[in-house]
């Protein structure tokens, strides 16, 4: 119980993805202008991240370090997940057309995102500094990487949902647009900054 | 020296990598080979045929969400051919063909403006500093020109014209008739509904959309329609005719003598031919235009 505990509140609001450990940056000021396309690319990113660890994890650990060749893990890593996205697409548009209108056009977006190759390359290393254990076991490898993307999801709709507001406001000539987003970025990363202190 | 020296170490150590990258990636390749024969989505071949022969504009004046959109409703029967007004009459004819319907003729149309209001002609109510788009200006009373008619000039439509074929200049928009492809994405966003589409023909248009009576009209614009009938009245060949204080064309009787344009009392029939003489598009304008555009295109 403290595991899932420490999971969850590590990978959502501690060492969020985002906001603490800047990866993903990209979708991050990209994506998030509307929260409907805010939320479909957390959705994709949630669902690829999940995927990838449960299939990274086992390849490496029984796969790559038996066989020595575990320092090629971030160009196999790309390699798998370039891959996977490819075959998830595919299986997506078949079986439900109406998540893949929702979440199909952010997918291939998403095949070398670095948040995505981020999450697999954490949970095989040494995870102390985020879980308080050495490594971890496959499990909680996983369930590290879905809360991971939902702690991904929650920023970008916190975002989105600013900077939607952020429209209806008059802001300064040499700030407006672009600018202003990365200040709003800032204050949020700071807001988050501060669970990292309690924990 | 010595490190760049390859051993033979290194060469075995190269081959592994190159051997277990060949392996793996034919492996995945088989996979997704599999997966992709498993999972074939049987797309209509009737929707991508008539995709095909559209515009491609993904202008959004049909209303659907780009052309995939608009091709998939037709090909459901839930929209008609005539929404389109980007696409040739060569490439409806296709289409037609693929429907297997009656295409009917019509001819080419532009958008226009019908306000001539600007600044210098129609008074503002009250100072707007709120958010510059004409729906956040409508919103508030109406906006904040005197006459709720007008144009509010903050540019809504030019924003959403795919051919920037709209400029505004003192507060009042104008349409480019020769960029204009009358796609409709401005009419559907105007929200004070003051641009409409005529045909690319016609010789005269009328500059104003006010219902309102001679008072209220003369009090609030110096080029306002006071509906007091006189082109109907003139015109020789019967296309005008009176509704809602406002002069309505017949364009397949008017055969553009202007008489109209000369008689109005407050000058809102405006000639398109005066205009395109006032400001001939010298053949430099045009080819710079047409520069910018394929830049914007290249980039």
């Amino acid at each position: 119980m403290g595991m899932l505990i420490a999971i969850i509140l590590s990978a959502v609001l501690t060492n969020n993805f985002i906001t603490y450990q800047t990866l993903g940056v990209c979708p991050f000021l990209g994506v998030s202008k509307k929260t409907s396309s805010a939320v479909g690319m957390g959705l994709a990113v949630t669902v690829v991240m999940t995927l990838a660890t449960l299939i990274t994890y086992p390849i490496y650990t029984y796969v790559m370090v038996p066989l020595h060749f575990d320092f090629l893990e971030i160009i196999f890593f790309i390699f798998i997940i370039a891959s996977l996205v490819q075959i998830l697409e595919l299986i997506v548009k078949k079986v439900s057309p109406s998540l893949y209108k929702a979440m199909g056009v952010y997918l291939p977006l998403i095949t070398t995102n670095c948040a995505v190759l981020g999450v697999t390359k954490i949970v095989i290393g040494d995870m102390s500094d985020f879980v308080g254990v050495a490594s971890l076991n496959m499990g909680w490898a996983i369930l590290y990487a879905l809360f991971a993307g939902i702690g991904f999801t929650l920023v970008m709709i916190i975002m989105s949902g600013i900077r939607e507001k952020l429209n209806y406001y008059k802001t300064p000539k040499a700030l407006a647009g672009f600018p202003i987003a990365m200040v709003t970025a800032s204050f949020i990363c700071m807001a988050f900054y501060v669970f990292s202190l309690i924990v | 020296m010595n490190l760049l020296v390859i051993t033979t170490q290194t060469w075995i150590t190269l081959g592994i990598v190159c051997g277990i990258f060949a392996g793996s990636a034919l492996l995945i390749g088989a996979l997704i080979l599999i997966v992709s024969k498993f999972f074939k989505v049987d797309a209509d071949e009737k929707i991508t045929k008539i995709l095909d022969n559209l515009a491609g504009a993904n202008c959004g004046g049909c209303g659907c969400s780009g052309c995939g959109g608009f091709a998939k409703k037709l090909a459901e029967g839930g929209a008609c051919l005539a929404d389109c007004h980007v696409t040739s009459p060569e490439s409806k004819a296709e289409i037609a063909k693929i429907l297997g319907v009656e295409l009917t003729e019509e001819e080419p149309t532009v958008a226009v403006v019908h306000c001539n209001g600007g600044v210098e002609n129609c008074a503002d109510k009250f100072e707007y500093k709120g958010n510059p788009t004409c729906a956040a200006c409508n919103s508030l009373l109406g906006g904040n020109k005197a006459c709720s008619y007008a144009c509010l000039g903050c540019g809504d439509c030019k924003a959403v014209c795919p051919e920037n074929a709209i400029e505004v200049t003192g507060r009042l928009a104008k349409v480019d008739p020769d960029r204009c492809i009358s796609c409709g994405a401005c009419i559907t966003t105007c929200p004070k509904h003051i641009i409409d589409r005529i045909p690319a023909s016609a010789p005269v248009y009328v500059a104003c959309s006010s219902q309102c009576k001679l008072k209220e009209v003369s009090s609030v614009c110096n080029v306002g329609c006071i509906g007091c009938g006189v082109c109907a009245k003139v015109c020789p060949h019967g296309a005008i005719t009176m509704k809602d204080n406002l002069p309505h064309f017949d364009y397949t009787k008017c055969t553009g003598c202007l008489t109209c344009v000369e008689k109005c009392p407050r000058l809102i029939i405006i000639s398109r031919k005066i205009i395109a003489e006032e400001t001939p598009a010298t053949p430099e304008d045009k080819t710079t235009a047409t520069d910018e555009k394929t830049d914007k295109k290249a980039e």
